[in-house]
């Protein structure tokens, strides 16, 4: 996923590391240039030098050792100079038995030579004359020390800007940090909408995230109010429909239609499988799914009042007991969650002899239910059959059915998955596993 | 038994009215919903059926304002709402049972003969018993020692009454004014004559005559 936090660390190390590599490498290139024009006097003067130790003796122009600095004598020493008339060649003893390629050209070299001992040397040429004779001067001095201490200088100038990008990047951290600590603030509530713990956004955020929030809070009222519409006109229509078929349900019992038991039996059927497809599709269309992300059910406020229904529908003697974390708030609508469990423990009270137990348990994935009763249970191999009916027959079969119909459309709404096992009380155990969110 | 129906779809309400009638209840119908809350606190109902879109006056509101005023007589709500969140705000309100439309016409006779069974404390049998008789509700018949005693539509009516309220004593005008609905003729000579036709079905000593008081069913027994 994308982070802006992170983004913005790396843009800042990026253009951190390019400014301060450049500084460092102009840096060094801008001293280099510095030392190698005060190099060039030095050997420049080091050519005059020689010159001078140039004499004339009895035949023709001479060498006077004496006159020679001792570290042209010493084998090695870093410095090196070769002197050239038309006629014959001098060359530093320190040179030894190295033979570098002196320039071609005077001046200070471009390049450095490949001097003994994997020296490399800094070399200056110079041409004089004397009595008309031209002397080629070349001299050369180790360059390695000062390139060694250059990329000593380098590596500690680069270390420098590691720490440096290091101090940077904690700095900026902890702005990030303070600037971000209302768009944290946004994403945690965010999250408790998620898990039902509030239906709103706190209004006072910054500046900048004002709009999103007053968005985001204009959206969950719209999409509740919408809901509420919604389920208001499935009320009514319900209403509409529905009157009409109780009427025609009473008319088709008339006595006038006894005599005609064919179309009497046929228009009862036809009426209950109006009947069944109007309940099934409009408790359907009334699901809110994954629509409102603040909904929420409070297990302690809602579901003692849906037992006492059960016990008001059931008019049995049946022990209803339900068992849930303290606190216990699940995130899903409440309508959807009285729902299922109302079907879930509808049937359980259908068929259970004395007892029902409702339990709700936070698992690996969300939250375990379960709904046991000590009826007479269904047999492990009629299971499977039992729930594909619940899928296929239930558009027709009332009771087991239809209950069972609606609660998967409310597990496909929420991706839940439902099974059928023996229960401890003797009968059947519903277990619905919902994931969390 | 006199019922109070609360029901805005004339049709409907015309078949329950001829349905329940034919099940030996008196039944008085309202259309609106603040009629309903005045009438059905002011008049004797054994129990009360209760649509919930009623014009004038929401049905909800009109059984929370009866239960306000502590009115105890029994509710069953018959609507079409169906979703559970909308049963528990029936019960909340007061309802004592709750059945959605569309129902099968006989779901709501059963439910309507245990609301009133239960409202009178007695057990939930599949047959009334008092009195060392049982009643047959369905077939408007009762039975005494296995044996089928056939009823008229009035014996019936007034047995059931005894039958829900046995060792109790009932006033003649009582007797009339749960028997009968708000509209038809009231003469307690008809209660007499009911009575007399049951002792000389039932027994003498079954129905017993504290005179200027009532009657009093079941008192041996």
């Amino acid at each position: 996923m994308k982070s802006i936090r992170r983004s913005l660390s790396l843009g800042l190390v990026a253009g951190l590391l390019v400014v301060a590599l450049l500084l460092v490498q102009t840096s060094l290139w801008l001293f280099e240039a510095g030392l190698k024009r005060s190099l060039e006097n030095d050997l420049r003067e080091e050519t005059e030098g020689l010159l001078i130790a140039m004499v004339k003796g009895p035949d023709g122009i001479r060498l006077d050792t004496q006159r020679l600095n001792p570290r042209y004598q010493r084998p090695f020493s870093g410095h090196y100079f070769r002197i050239e008339l038309p006629d014959r060649t001098w060359r530093s003893r320190s040179l030894w038995d190295a033979v570098p390629a002196w320039p071609e050209t005077s001046g200070l070299a471009d390049d450095l030579l490949e001097g003994p001992q994997q020296q490399r040397l800094l070399a200056y040429r110079a041409v004089y004359r004397r009595d008309g004779q031209p002397i080629v001067i070349s001299v050369a001095q180790d360059y390695t020390p000062i390139l060694e201490s250059f990329a000593r200088v380098r590596l500690s100038g680069l270390g420098l800007v590691g720490v440096a990008l290091l101090v940077f990047l904690l700095l900026q951290r902890y702005a990030m940090t303070l600037a971000f600590r209302p768009l944290e603030r946004a994403r945690q509530q965010i999250a408790q909408l998620q898990q039902g713990q509030r239906q709103q956004l706190d209004n006072q955020a910054p500046m900048e995230l004002q709009p999103l929030v007053e968005q985001i809070n204009r959206l969950l009222t719209q999409t509740e109010e919408s809901l509420q519409r919604s389920r208001h006109a499935l009320g009514n229509l319900g209403h509409a429909l529905k009157t009409p078929l109780a009427v025609l349900g009473s008319l088709v019992q008339r006595d006038e239609l006894r005599t005609h038991p064919q179309l009497q039996a046929s228009l009862q059927e036809q009426l209950e499988q109006i009947r069944q497809r109007v309940s099934r599709e409009l408790t359907r269309a009334r699901l809110a799914g994954e629509v409102l992300p603040g909904a929420h059910f409070n297990c302690a406020v809602e579901l003692p009042h849906l037992l006492d229904t059960l016990r008001m529908v059931h008019q049995r003697n049946l022990q209803l007991r339900w068992s849930a974390p303290s606190d216990c708030r699940l995130p899903w609508d409440r309508e959807d969650m009285l729902e299922l469990l109302g079907n879930l423990l509808d049937n359980a009270c259908k068929w259970a002899r004395s007892e029902v137990v409702l339990s709700i348990k936070p698992s690996a994935e969300g939250y375990r239910l379960r709904v046991d009763d000590d009826g007479p249970g269904i047999p492990a191999n009629e299971r499977a059959p039992v729930l594909e009916r619940g899928v296929r027959l239930d558009e027709r079969a009332e009771g087991h059915g239809l209950g069972l119909g609606i609660v998967r459309d409310i597990l496909n709404a929420w991706g839940g998955t439902l099974s059928l096992q023996d229960s401890p009380l003797g009968g059947l155990r519903v277990e619905i596993e919902l994931p969390g969110k | 038994m006199r019922l109070l129906l609360v029901e805005d779809n004339v049709p409907l309400a015309d078949e329950l009215i001829a349905s329940l009638g034919r099940q030996g209840y008196a039944v008085d119908w309202l259309t609106d919903g603040r009629d309903a809350d005045y009438q059905g606190s002011s008049e004797p109902y054994d129990l009360i059926i209760l649509d919930l879109g009623l014009p004038g006056k929401p049905g909800l509101e009109v059984l929370r304002d009866w239960r306000a005023r502590a009115l105890p007589t029994p509710v069953l709500i018959l609507t079409a709402r169906g979703s559970w969140a909308e049963r528990i705000e029936g019960l909340k309100a007061g309802a004592d049972d709750y059945l959605t439309k569309p129902f099968h016409p006989d779901e709501l006779l059963l439910r309507i003969q245990a609301l009133l069974r239960r409202a009178h404390g007695l057990a939930n049998q599949p047959l009334l018993q008092a009195g060392g008789l049982e009643l047959d509700e369905a077939r408007q018949c009762c039975r005494r020692n296995g044996e089928d005693i056939q009823l008229t539509a009035g014996e019936f009516r007034l047995l059931r009454y005894f039958m829900l309220h046995p060792g109790q004593l009932l006033s003649k005008s009582q007797l009339t004014e749960h028997l009968y609905d708000g509209e038809s003729e009231r003469d307690s000579n008809v209660i007499e004559v009911h009575v007399n036709r049951l002792r000389g079905k039932l027994g003498r000593e079954l129905i017993e005559t504290r005179r200027g008081q009532g009657y009093r069913f079941g008192a041996s027994a």
